[in-house]
């Protein structure tokens, strides 16, 4: 166990170590993937020996720890059996080019963090693998720093997720305020505001990283992020993190009687939006990241439900899947050049592609037997027999699950369909670029896992997935496969008709009400609005305030000052005279910057200090009565003290002004 | 040994001055020689350092200090010359003495008077030892006041811009007034120190062991209130914090590292060498507002820096957020007499590693700052654009020190701020939260400085722009590296910091 995060971190630190000496991709390639072969390794021993370990280099009051156990066994598996395709497919698919070792060392670097939030035994350790990805997934976006716009989205991304981080800050703060420890375990003693504050913190958290309501544009911005990227970020790190968070921690966080009404809200709601956004998505990845959120709303759904076993199962599908997905649109976007979905018809152009992007999208429209269609089965019995169910929220996950086999369907047909339906716009001409074997094989990779998760059917299949997580599923019912079979089918007609319409990309709704919808139905445009415009404004203005009324009341409290001294006593008149002086002879230290400061005036400046401070001291003495002698003495010992300082001033004004 | 590292430099100064002119590099090498010595003194002493110390002095003087130094100074009002350190002192004196040898050997244009420069940093290094080491109050009050002398000059001299000088005389007025307010509050406290006709004291150890002024009465208040004024000024708090910017600007990216990186502070380690321990029951009915002033610096300091297009200036502003925070946390730990102990012990820890913490980060960061004027002569942000493709060394180091400074765990900052946030909100549950949105901000604006600075565009005229010299990028890497380890690993820092925490915040 100790080993684990070593490893990873370790690997890394190897990897890039060897940046300069190896530009060959297949090099670097291989050794991005044996790290994480080795972490696989290392991840499947934990499994099966998990033991508590502490970051004993931490502090005497807080320990960060790690442990595996339960869903954090199917979790850590995940992490590196995902990438480890992506990571193949990256070193082919960019070969020579120059950021290569960056990239493939920030993807390593991804899942170490992924791992290390994964095991977290406290929310500390939690907290720090939580941000790291965030800030892994900032230059992962901004992979293509010179291009501005780049940067600028991955800012989005991070700032967006880090509003979400704050509840977690918050949650671990509250947490030792009420139990004097930041363990997981120690959620059981909370009670009151504290339990509020804490199941809150989480949520935010879980919300922001998982893309939900209303946090769900920053996937967009994320889309600028190289296509192997997106293809980790969305699948076994980054968005999983929130959910697998909520699921890991139910338990718990259920002892709050409003977390599992709020979790399906927030969950369905994001399911429903995301699904509309990525039936009207114009755009390949585009639609592919509010599908995502949608997914992951599905899985808040069964953990609000109370089944977090049934959001394991599809997180882990949706992972196999969703990966398999965006490596095929990097494929397509390499052969096109473009993501935009009117333009691309490339069935017969790669059809071993178009195959293996089938599969992904029958997982997707939860088609039996693969894998993606047993979780989402699993989500809905645990809308519908879970502790929290009901028959409204089932109708929710019906439609929900609906809309993502439609627009699954319309993914795969406009993406990959032939000419029975020509685009409204020229389609790319021919393949510019065939993918190498590696890349296929990578994309294969991901398709064959989605498959061989359909074995989950299987009652021994379940038996392992309650057994690892943990937790137990929610027992199904005929009546409700019989009912997603049947959405699956009107979905699969509804696309079928509108593609012979010629109808699929545009569902003939006007370009501006479709493009608004299409964006998060308006939010970002909202937020901009709403948050970051009145921030910058408030910010803009402070600063103006700073400079010209902060200051200006010690300037003015500096003359107040002067004329309160005035009144007082007979030597404020030359003291006036002292700072007019000053300034006259600041300007003339100005003028003569050539030639060094004026000895004069500065001579002069101390010396009128000197005595303005012998003055008050003189002063105070009048104002005290019965003086000891003592309190004499002081006050001598504090003029002498300033008097020191001021002759090794002149001193210093010796050799700084005098050559 | 720790009075040869108080002044050692001050020798090196005088062997500087008496040196032919005109060999700068001879100057600079003798100058970096000097501020080594005292990094390896306060090497041995962390090496030497026992947390559980209870009396250092032969004399019999109880103290919780450690490796105590003293002599004779002015008996007839009991001021003796004694140096030592605790807990809290040791961290900031290494960090002090590193942070002096990496600006020391920073290359800037000296101006023509590279011997007065460097003469002027040994001193400045000098004396500013001696505010962290100085166990007597008239001496801590002579070494403050000395500091602001170094300083005035090293911005008036080797200012740029054409404000420098009224920059540098505003500070110094400015911080001056501060320190006049400190000198009648450590006189009125000398007064009270002997209650029964005794020899008077301005010995730090017993004033912190006796408590002679202490409670609600209005002497105590007014000298609070006196302590409080100066050290808010130099910390800075909003809004005793506008003699900053104009000082950071202008002043040589050296003199802003120290600036920033040790001057600043002298304010928080006061709060906790003097308020808080000498006077606890005081400190305890201000708690609250000194936490409202640091929420205000937190928040404010950071939305007047997302609006700074002066990327030094914007740096600056930061420094009154990050001081903020050290400030939350110290207000946290002296809020209560009893209860929440391992809370606020938590929040002075975190109090305290932010002064270290955001001594090497910032620090670094106007080092990196000091790079950018040397081969751009701007600080305008909007000037800038696309640096890494020329200085990819740079880039990656200043995206480790922002980084650093928003927070990022694995890096220092985080240590200071998450123990700071979790330990305040124990005690106060809302000042914390509201502090949270602190990181937010500076976030938003660390990231948008690191991208127009370093990404996208390059403009044409930075074409040839230079990657950093070797001795730019040893200076700067000695301070990451340090920031890495003690995000990594920071039980070596924070079991001495603990050391000296306990004593503090335990004998109540």
């Amino acid at each position: 166990m100790p080993l684990f995060g070593a490893a990873v971190l370790f690997g890394v630190a190897r990897l890039t170590a060897r940046i300069n000496e190896h530009d060959r991709s297949s090099v670097l390639g291989v050794l991005a993937v044996a790290t994480l072969l080795l972490t696989l390794a290392v991840a499947v021993w934990a499994t099966t020996n998990a033991t508590r370990v502490a970051w004993s280099w931490w502090g005497p009051v807080l320990r960060p720890s790690v442990t595996v156990t339960d869903l954090a066994r199917i979790m850590i598996v995940l992490v590196p059996v995902i990438a480890i395709p992506v990571v193949l497919y990256t070193a082919s698919s960019m070969q020579g080019d120059a950021g290569l070792p960056r990239l493939l060392a920030l993807l390593v670097a991804f899942c170490g963090a992924m791992e290390l939030l994964v095991i977290a035994a406290d929310l500390l350790t939690l907290l720090i693998g939580w941000e790291l990805v965030g800030a892994t997934s900032w230059a992962l976006i901004g992979y293509e720093w010179r291009d501005a716009t780049h940067p600028r989205a991955a800012l989005d991304a991070f700032i967006t997720t880090r509003v979400g981080d704050l509840g977690l800050y918050l949650a671990a703060a509250a947490l030792f305020g009420a139990t004097g420890s930041l363990d997981f375990v120690a959620m059981v003693d909370l009670h009151g505001t504290a339990l509020t504050v804490v199941v809150a913190g989480i949520l935010l958290a879980a919300a922001a990283k998982s893309a939900q309501l209303p946090f769900s544009p920053w996937l967009f911005s994320a889309m600028a992020g190289p296509t192997p990227a997106s293809a980790l970020l969305h699948s076994a790190t980054m968005v999983a993190a929130g959910a697998y968070l909520l699921a890991h921690l139910s338990p718990f966080l259920s002892a709050a009687t409003w977390f599992g009404p709020v979790t399906v809200t927030l969950g369905l709601a994001t399911a429903l939006a995301g699904g509309i956004v990525a039936l009207l998505q114009p755009d390949l990845k585009r639609a592919l990241a509010a599908s995502t959120s949608a997914q992951y709303g599905l899985m808040l759904v069964a953990i609000g439900a109370g089944v977090p076993a049934a959001a394991a199962a599809h997180l882990v599908a949706h992972a196999a899947f969703k990966a398999l997905l965006f490596l095929g649109a990097g494929v397509v976007f390499h052969a096109a050049g473009t993501l935009d979905l009117d333009r691309l018809r490339l069935g017969s152009a790669l059809p071993r592609v178009a195959r293996l992007f089938g599969v992904g999208t029958l997982a997707l429209a939860a088609v039996p037997p693969l894998g993606g269609a047993f979780s989402k089965e699993q989500v809905l019995a645990a809308a519908g027999h879970g502790p929290g169910s009901g028959t409204l929220l089932v109708v929710g996950v019906l439609i929900a699950g609906f809309l993502s086999a439609m627009y699954a369907g319309r993914l795969q047909l406009l993406v990959f369909g032939n000419g029975d339906a020509p685009p409204t716009r020229e389609p790319v001409q021919g393949p510019s670029h065939s993918p190498s074997r590696t890349e296929i094989s990578s994309v294969a990779v991901l398709a064959v896992i989605s498959i061989v998760l359909g074995l989950l059917w299987l009652p021994s299949g379940s038996r392992l997935l309650e057994r690892t997580s943990g937790s137990t599923l929610a027992p199904g019912s005929w009546w409700f496969f019989i009912a997603s079979i049947a959405t699956i089918i009107i979905a699969a007609i509804a696309d079928w008709t509108l593609w012979r319409r010629g109808a699929l990309y545009a569902f003939g709704l006007r370009d501006v009400t479709r493009a608004q919808v299409a964006d998060w139905l308006g939010i970002p445009a909202l937020a901009r609005v709403v948050i970051v415009r009145p921030v910058l404004q408030l910010a803009d203005f402070l600063a103006t305030f700073d400079k010209h009324v902060v200051d200006a009341g010690v300037r003015g409290a500096v003359r107040i000052t002067t004329i309160i001294s005035h009144v007082f006593a007979w030597w404020a008149e030359r003291g006036l005279d002292w700072i007019i002086s000053t300034i006259a002879h600041s300007t003339q230290w100005a003028a003569g910057a050539s030639s060094g400061i004026d000895d004069h005036g500065i001579d002069a400046g101390v010396e009128r200090i000197a005595q303005g401070v012998g003055a008050l001291g003189e002063d105070s003495r009048q104002l005290q009565t019965g003086l000891t002698h003592q309190y004499y003495t002081i006050l001598a010992v504090g003029i002498v003290v300033i008097l020191v300082v001021v002759s090794l001033s002149r001193f210093m004004r010796g050799f700084a002004f005098g050559q | 040994m720790l009075t040869a590292a108080i002044f050692l430099p001050l020798l090196g100064a005088i062997i500087i001055l008496l040196m032919p002119a005109g060999r700068e590099r001879l100057l600079r090498g003798v100058a970096a020689a000097t501020a080594f010595i005292p990094l390896c003194i306060s090497a041995i002493a962390w090496h030497r350092f026992h947390g559980d110390v209870v009396t250092g002095l032969s004399s019999g003087v109880a103290t919780g200090f450690d490796q105590v130094e003293s002599a004779s100074w002015i008996p007839t009002l009991g001021a003796r010359y004694v140096v030592g350190l605790d807990g809290i002192s040791l961290p900031l004196v290494a960090m002090t003495a590193l942070l002096f040898l990496a600006a020391i050997v920073y290359p800037i244009d000296y101006r023509g008077r590279p011997k007065a420069y460097f003469a002027l940093f040994l001193f400045l290094e000098s004396v500013s030892l001696g505010v962290f080491l100085a166990l007597d109050l008239l001496l801590f009050y002579v070494f403050w006041d000395l500091s602001l002398v170094g300083m005035y000059f090293l911005i008036g001299v080797w200012g740029h811009g054409d404000e420098a000088r009224r920059a540098a005389l505003k500070f110094f007025l400015y911080t001056l007034v501060g320190s006049l307010a400190m000198l009648l509050a450590i006189l009125v406290l000398y007064l009270h120190s002997a209650p029964e006709a005794g020899q008077r004291t301005f010995d730090m150890a017993q004033l912190i062991r006796i408590h002679p002024l202490d409670g609600s009465g209005l002497a105590a208040t007014l000298t609070f209130i006196g302590f409080a004024l100066g050290f808010a000024i130099k910390t800075p708090l909003v809004p005793f914090h506008t003699w900053l910017p104009p000082a950071h600007v202008d002043a040589p990216a050296p003199a802003s590292t120290i600036l920033a990186g040790v001057l600043l502070k002298m304010g928080t380690y006061g709060f906790v060498r003097i308020l808080l321990s000498m006077m606890p029951a005081t400190f305890q009915r201000f708690a609250l507002p000194l936490g409202i002033l640091a929420i205000v610096s937190i928040i404010y300091g950071a939305l007047v820096a997302l609006a700074q297009p002066n990327l030094k200036r914007r740096i600056a502003y930061t420094s009154v957020n990050h001081m903020g925070y050290a400030v939350l946390g110290i207000a946290a730990a002296g809020a209560l007499a009893t209860g929440e102990g391992a809370a606020r012990i938590l929040a002075l820890t975190g109090a305290t590693v932010e002064m270290v913490a955001h001594g090497l980060i910032t620090g670094a960061l106007f080092l990196i700052t000091g790079s950018i004027w040397q081969r751009a002569e701007t600080y305008e942000i909007a000037d800038l654009g696309g640096l890494a493709r020329r200085a990819p060394i740079l880039t990656g180091l200043t995206a480790i020190a922002v980084f650093a400074s928003l927070g990022l765990p694995g890096l220092a900052g985080f240590v200071a701020e998450f123990q700071i946030f979790v330990g305040t909100y124990a005690v106060f549950p809302w000042l914390a939260a509201l502090g949270l949105f602190g990181i937010i901000i500076t976030a938003a604006l660390f990231l948008h400085l690191l991208q127009r600075v370093f990404l996208g565009q390059m403009p044409e005229r930075w074409a040839s722009w230079r990657e950093l010299e070797p001795i730019e990028l040893v200076a700067l890497t000695a301070l990451l590296v340090l920031v890495i380890m003690i995000g990594i690993a920071p039980a070596p820092l924070l079991s001495v910091i603990d050391a000296g925490v306990r004593p503090i915040l335990g004998g109540r």
